[in-house]
């Protein structure tokens, strides 16, 4: 579904993701891990066209969407979220949802509508993405107002609104605690078996041992070990380079 | 009904929220212009130029003023489209000063009852006659230009509702993640800039006409840095911001002569300590949504 063939990206002399191969299959969730700077949210990054690629491709669907402008990616059905929260935060819950969904959903209908259309269009969808984050109640609150776990669960639900086939989590556990860990869990799991591919960026092995069927690991830019989660959990270059110094 | 005074009071805050409510709509999708009067001096000429000069009935030469003036925005927002924050307000004014220079210079006059009507470079452009050949008052003409903002107010609050209204202040708010929701933020960005050369135009139409004589050096930057101004003052909230703006610095400030000549001095603080207390301005996004839910709250209870 998903393919990065010899991606790279230099800033300066820095190799922040260097020759990196990998495939993602359809329904797969795909962990990426790796220590502090390694490149993953860089190669999100550059999956996303936030910045150009220095060489190498994306292959989406069989579709080249290399350094396609990101409004394109995400009509191509790529959705994701980010490390750092980034939500709309002069907007309210609702309008966060509303402006994805329709950009891909309505691509059918004329601009006109698509552009001007009230508040009103659509409001089922965006219902259920808010009834799936826990947020039913809180739809006209400002973005900014809500708790940090709603935010992140808000930053999901718009990720998801645009319904994308491909979602990419960007450290979505981060700050999170162990209930709400495994409440993560449980919704990735769900969105799988909703039919979408998830490639999950994570720090906390518990997630990413406990959820993703492949996992492949980069450091320093390049990609060390790739394998199901009790392959990369054995292998001595992995354990070396990240999880060695996280068990000691 | 009212007196001379406040016929011109209320004119000039009519004409200038044209300014204002452009200015506000750069601001909306994150750039600051301080170049705006340029699109209000396209108009003044070219709608000029039309009823003066070519026989054209006054509405029509409004809605060409607008038209050319948002002709001239899209010439701005295109070039101007990969810099942002301080960069594009440079760029808006040095654009406002070479629309303003090439009026010094910009010569077109033809023979009309043995008299030469047309601008005349740093000479101005005078006999924008309208007014007088149709007999209209300064009351009456007041309710126009309150028309037009009425009709241009109604517009941009009616979209500001729409989904384009979320993706503009996505626009603003951050490009990159707007980039991220499936918005071409290029080409909103491109619209917004026209649309506000459009708006300026409205304004500068008016003006024209009403004061029947213009000339290049009344467009420069002081008056889109008071365009820009009411906008920051008034709130970036709301549609209602930049008229509040309008209202408290000629409505108060002006008008009354509070401060005399002190006035610049207190309009000058104003900016800079709402700058530092509420940098998005009186009517902000977290204002407005308060009034509003203040309303629906009392409407859900009646």
């Amino acid at each position: 579904m998903l393919e990065l063939h010899s991606l790279s990206k230099h800033f300066g002399g820095v190799r922040a993701v260097d020759d990196l191969s990998l495939t993602v299959g359809q329904g797969e969730i795909f962990g990426l891990i790796g220590p502090n700077g390694s490149g993953k949210s860089t190669t999100v990054n550059l999956i996303c066209g936030v910045f150009p690629t220095t060489s190498g491709a994306v292959v989406f669907e069989g579709q080249d969407i290399t350094d396609a402008p990101s409004h394109r990616v995400v009509a191509a059905g790529i959705g994701r979220t980010f490390q750092n929260i980034r939500l709309f935060g002069d907007l309210t819950v609702w309008q966060n949802l509303w402006v994805a969904q329709n950009s891909v959903e309505e691509r059918q209908t004329g601009w006109l509508t698509r552009w001007l259309g009230g508040q009103r269009r659509g409001r089922d969808y965006a219902g259920e993405l808010l009834k799936f984050a826990g947020l039913a109640d809180r739809a006209n609150e400002l973005a900014r107002n809500l708790a940090f776990g709603e935010q992140r669960r808000l930053e999901m639900a718009r990720a998801l609104a645009a319904r994308p086939k491909l979602l990419l989590l960007d450290e979505p556990a981060a700050g999170m605690n162990a209930e709400e860990v495994s409440q993560l869990a449980t919704r990735i799991r769900a969105l799988r078996d909703h039919g979408m591919t998830i490639l999950l960026v994570e720090h906390v092995m518990e997630l990413v041992m406990g959820v993703t069927d492949r996992i492949a690991v980069l450091n320093f830019g390049q990609k060390i070990a790739e394998g199901a989660p009790a392959e990369i959990r054995s292998d001595p270059a992995v354990r070396t380079a990240y999880l060695g110094t996280a068990d000691a | 009904m009212l007196d001379d005074h406040l016929i011109g009071v209320l004119s000039n805050m009519g004409m200038i929220s044209f300014i204002a409510l452009s200015a506000y709509l750069v601001l909306v999708v994150g750039e600051i212009s301080f170049g705006q009067q340029a699109f209000f001096a396209v108009s003044a000429y070219a709608s000029g130029i039309a009823s003066a000069m070519w026989g054209w009935p006054f509405l029509a030469a409004v809605l060409w003023g607008a038209a050319v003036a948002g002709l001239a925005g899209l010439l701005l927002a295109i070039p101007t489209l990969r810099i942002r924050g301080l960069y594009f307000a440079i760029a808006t004014l040095a654009f406002a000063e070479m629309v303003r220079l090439a009026l010094e210079i910009f010569t077109y006059q033809v023979e009309q009852d043995g008299e030469l009507v047309g601008p005349n470079g740093s000479e101005g452009f005078r006999d924008i006659r309208y007014i007088y050949e149709a007999d209209i008052s300064a009351g009456e003409f007041l309710l126009v230009i309150l028309a037009l903002l009425a009709a241009t107010l109604a517009i941009i609050l009616w979209i500001e509702r729409t989904r384009l209204g979320a993706i503009l202040r996505m626009v603003g708010e951050d490009p990159v993640l707007a980039r991220l929701q499936g918005v071409n933020v290029n080409l909103a960005k491109i619209a917004t800039v026209a649309a506000a050369g459009l708006v300026a135009g409205i304004g500068g139409a008016l003006y024209a006409h009403l004061n029947t004589y213009v000339e290049p050096k009344i467009f420069n930057v002081m008056l889109g840095v008071h365009g820009l101004a009411y906008g920051l003052i008034g709130g970036l909230g709301t549609a209602f911001g930049p008229l509040l703006g309008v209202a408290l610095d000629i409505g108060v400030l002006e008008s009354t002569r509070a401060f005399s000549g002190y006035r610049m001095i207190v309009f000058g603080g104003l900016v800079a300590v709402l700058l530092i207390v509420r940098p998005r301005g009186l009517l902000d996004e977290a204002a407005v949504y308060r009034i509003r839910r203040f309303l629906l709250r009392k409407h859900a209870g009646d």
